[in-house]
């Protein structure tokens, strides 16, 4: 009962960073219509940057202010030269986010080394929650998580250039029209969603190991939260990525993580045969 | 014919007869280590095209072909290793294996196309890899299946088999090409052209009357049908069959070499592989970042030649064949008062 409570749990936050992390790759999917094979390695720099800043600095918590600072750069720049050139042609965009891919995982091993590390949760300590001890540090990554995810909603509602991206997406040649400039919308969009993922890699750098392959298996997991969470709807991606975390953490109390991964693929391919709307859809608008 | 289409056709009976010389042209000039480097980019290429057939000419992005590929691996080996079967039957137990793989996620999978037909794809795919990681009783995980080859032929006391390199190279490159040759007259056949006709407009081709899920299908089983040739080959190359090539990145690697060389152009897989292959090759004997340079090179040519390298050279070719007639014609209206 307690590995059940606990695999659950671990589950819940696993899903609250898997969250941030796909609702990155939602609003590049949504909004530039490109499938986007390098947010794995988003996720990875992410981690990456973590534990180089903890290396230079000694702090940890300066990463959460380098690791966003970073990705928004690189996502801009990435999308200024290889994104834009394409225009957005989705078969293109995957063989050029491919190739992003593979440089992103080749930089960070031929200068981080490609012998997985990992970084002290900076903070030690459990404490007693539903009768486990529980470490504080995961319950501090969960609080971030949906910190980063609240402040994502308000910035997409209550802001101009929220205003602007959600715009463009849903109607880009009245959006133009109206004034909006669409191409910079772009940038901001990859740039974000760039970011995003880094503070996903920073929450999660203390939980999982450091190395240059660590976005290969997150980066199905995230099209699985789009796709059940329904193209374009942003709650339902979130909502979704905690409802499979938590699944293969429960399924992961009594059988195989392989066994949990196969039963949130079949759960999907069910969701895109009879709802390719997604699982949400009508509850959230 | 014009200019362009002549020298095409010059270019491929080149490249044929290059490919029939490889094994005394190739150790002459370098070392016979490329012979099986050529080798392995003919079955790559082959799977390469499954992706182009789908992708190229009915317009479904794939990115699930590694798990037919897969299939026409471990059809062969353990059909050899746990079954005992002989060379022949082992190669038609990885097509059929691979055939029907295809058609049973295919009656799913083409209900959905664009993104949602991308993703199931890959879904499938990745079930199956997580399948085969689990049950290491049949597919020995990623470790793997070796297996030993049987003689592909004997006749009395002749036997022809793969241990004979030459042997190897002249059987993949036969398979490889008559597969191409196949997909080749599918194109032209009445069949190629409903093929045609969907990618460029499924709603126009399905109100004259054509079924399109049943086409995308037959499309996705012979889709299916080179990818499983592909691996059958690729499992008797390596001796050994293992779930590692089931997994996605193989099948995006196939994605990439037949959008790079060419996507709806028949050589364009080939191109692509072999560029890829041949650099990884060259440089990784090297430098271990080889890796790298293939990342750049998939993004340089998406940017500088969307169509791939099959269409620039195209687009190249009709400027400098149709270069001189059309100057003619200018001079000549010019002179005319």
């Amino acid at each position: 009962m307690d590995k059940l409570l606990l695999l659950a749990m671990n589950g819940l936050i696993w899903g609250l960073i898997i969250a941030l992390i796909a609702l990155g790759l939602a609003i590049i999917f949504g909004l530039l219509d490109i499938i986007n094979l390098a947010h794995g390695d988003f996720f990875m720099v992410g981690t990456v940057l973590a534990w180089a800043t903890l290396q230079s600095t000694g702090n940890f918590w300066l990463a959460f202010i380098v690791a966003p600072l970073i990705g928004f750069i690189l996502g801009a720049l990435i999308q200024r030269s290889i994104i834009q050139p394409i225009h957005n042609v989705a078969a293109l965009s995957i063989v050029a986010t491919f190739g992003l891919s593979l440089i992103l995982q080749e930089s960070v091993r031929m200068t981080f080394g490609p012998t997985p590390r990992r970084i002290l949760p900076p903070i030690q300590g459990t404490f007693p929650i539903f009768g486990i001890d529980y470490e504080i540090y995961r319950l501090f990554a969960a609080a971030v998580a949906i910190a980063a995810l609240v402040g994502f909603f308000l910035f997409l509602h209550k802001t101009k250039l929220g205003t602007w991206m959600r715009a463009v997406r849903h109607d880009r040649d009245t959006a133009v029209a109206m004034g909006i400039p669409a191409q910079r919308v772009y940038v901001l969009t990859f740039a974000i969603g760039f970011a995003l993922a880094a503070v996903g890699g920073v929450v999660a750098a203390p939980i999982t190991t450091v190395e240059f392959r660590g976005g290969v298996d997150i980066l199905p997991f995230c099209f699985m939260a789009v796709i059940i969470g329904g193209l374009g709807n942003l709650p339902g991606t979130a909502a979704a990525a905690v409802l499979l975390a938590f699944m293969e953490g429960v399924i992961q109390s009594f059988a195989d993580p392989t066994v949990a991964r196969i039963a949130s693929l079949v759960l999907m391919s069910a969701v895109l045969l009879l709802r390719p709307q997604g699982l949400f859809k009508g509850l959230t608008r | 014919m014009t200019p362009a289409v002549a020298i095409e056709r010059g270019v491929m009976v080149a490249f044929a007869a290059f490919l029939i010389a490889v094994p005394w042209l190739i150790p002459a000039v370098t070392s016979s280590f490329w012979v099986s480097v050529i080798a392995e980019i003919l079955i790559w290429s082959l799977f390469a095209a499954s992706v182009n057939l789908l992708f190229g000419y009915v317009g479904l992005l794939s990115f699930g072909q590694a798990l037919y590929f897969g299939f026409g691996m471990y059809g062969v080996a353990i059909g050899i290793e746990n079954l005992g079967l002989s060379f022949w039957p082992a190669f038609g137990l990885g097509i059929v294996a691979s055939m029907a793989m295809a058609l049973v996620t295919g009656i799913f999978a083409v209900r959905l196309t664009w993104h949602y037909f991308a993703i199931i794809t890959v879904v499938f795919s990745l079930i199956f890899y997580f399948l085969a990681l689990t049950n290491k009783w049949l597919t020995g995980g990623d470790d793997g299946i070796n297996f030993a080859l049987p003689p592909t032929f004997s006749f009395g006391g002749m036997r022809w088999s793969f241990t004979d390199a030459t042997f190897q190279y002249f059987f993949i490159l036969a398979t490889v090409a008559v597969c191409f040759w196949l997909t080749h007259r599918l194109i032209g056949s009445p069949l190629g052209k409903a093929f045609l006709a969907i990618r460029d407009n499924d709603v126009r081709a399905s109100l004259i009357g054509l079924n399109v899920y049943l086409l995308r299908l037959i499309a996705f089983v012979l889709a299916g049908f080179l990818a499983g040739v592909a691996g059958a080959l690729f499992a008797f190359f390596g001796r050994y069959a293992s779930a590692s090539y089931m997994f996605y990145h193989v099948s995006g690697e196939a994605v990439v070499w037949a959008i790079v060389g060419g996507a709806g152009t028949l050589l364009g897989p080939i191109v692509g592989t072999s560029v890829f292959i041949i650099v990884r090759e060259i440089v990784s004997t090297h430098w271990e970042h080889h890796a790298l340079i293939v990342g750049v090179v998939a993004i340089l040519v998406v940017i500088f030649a969307p169509k791939g390298i099959v269409g620039l050279w195209r687009e190249w070719l009709l400027r400098l064949t149709e270069r001189e007639p059309a100057a003619a014609v200018e001079t000549k209206l010019r002179t005319e008062p």
